[in-house]
């Protein structure tokens, strides 16, 4: 929820012109000097840990203050049996806004659904029933399952090769930055970066 | 004819300067990234305080420089040699245990995007083996026949 009213916050300058801005998984202003494309898998629990604990940190301190544009993309692993599927719905989601709710939700029970497949449950708990209609409907659209595999390919192009991994673009410089990650250190570098 | 202990000074000569590249090109791959994704690397293994991930981080890879150079110029043989030993019987360790933890984290060698595996562990492990001649040779290379 914390993530959920600071998403709102930031979502505000993403109504400029912008295909990620569009997609509804971009956070901030497109403008801001620091892009970072967040690959993550919705099983995988190190992108559970980045989601809960350090994403919101980084909101807080460079999302909202329009230094950081921040870009959630799919990156389903074939080791995981559920993570498409919650890949599709959060994307479905997004088209009417809702991908932050729906990623909450998702990481937040994730070790319940990883062990019960029950994914559709999870994600329809925080929907009205109108949204979940739509995203039923949405998650089977070619449209939404191709965006799906774009952003798997967009990272294979990235030479990423686990989960999760940010890439932070500043200008023509790009970092990957894999794994779980320690904030002061992200900190730093961002503030490097911003320099 | 070659002899052959023309042969394996010859030998050890390729290796010297194959390791020192390695190691060139390893300090390379870090300093031209930010220090931090360094340290993140560090960090991931889970045998460092901050502090110390901190200093590693902004040290080690001026250290391979200065061994990866070293080597391939040949000076200070047995100190360069026996460094690069000491650095990758620890390096080696460290991913041993970080593989047998099963850990998913990247190696930190060169860079980002080389998970740990039996591949990186492989080629660490045939580069400590490297060193490891390289440094019997250059002690053995110094001493005095009886």
């Amino acid at each position: 929820m914390k993530l959920f009213a600071l998403a709102l916050t930031a979502l505000l300058p993403c109504l400029a012109a912008s295909s990620d801005a569009d997609s509804g998984k971009a956070l901030g202003s497109p403008s801001a000097p620091i892009r970072i494309e967040v690959f993550s898998d919705f099983e995988c629990p190190a992108c559970k840990g980045l989601h809960e604990q350090i994403l919101p940190l980084v909101m807080k301190d460079y999302v909202i203050p329009g230094k950081v544009f921040l870009v959630s993309r799919e990156f389903p692993l074939a080791m995981h049996r559920y993570s498409r599927e919650a890949a599709s719905y959060a994307t479905a989601a997004a088209r009417f806004g809702k991908y932050e709710q729906v990623a909450d939700t998702l990481f937040k029970n994730q070790v319940a659904w990883a062990a019960s497949g029950k994914v559709w449950d999870t994600v329809a708990g925080v929907l009205t029933p109108a949204e979940a209609k739509k995203v039923l409907l949405l998650a089977k659209d070619p449209s939404v399952m191709s965006e799906v595999e774009r952003d798997v390919e967009a990272g294979k192009a990235a030479g990423i090769n686990q989960t999760p991994t940010m890439i932070v673009t500043r200008g023509t410089s790009r970092f990957p930055v894999a794994g779980a990650v320690n904030y002061n250190l992200l900190r730093s570098m961002l503030d490097g970066l911003l320099k | 004819m070659v002899s052959s202990s023309r042969v394996f000074r010859i030998a050890a000569l390729a290796l010297r300067v194959l390791l020192g590249a390695v190691f060139v090109y390893a300090a390379w791959a870090k300093l031209r990234q930010p220090w931090e994704l360094f340290a993140m690397s560090i960090d991931a293994y889970k045998v460092l305080p901050y502090w110390a991930v901190v200093a590693v981080a902004r040290t080690l890879p001026w250290a391979e420089m200065l061994i990866g150079l070293a080597l391939m110029a040949g000076r200070w043989p047995r100190v360069s040699a026996g460094a690069a030993s000491l650095l990758l019987m620890v390096f080696f360790a460290l991913m041993v245990r970080a593989y047998a933890k099963r850990m998913q984290i990247d190696c930190g060698c060169f860079g980002l995007g080389d998970p740990i595996s039996a591949r990186t562990l492989a080629r660490d492990g045939a580069l400590l083996a490297g060193c490891l001649f390289l440094t019997w040779t250059s002690f053995r290379g110094r001493r005095k026949p009886a």
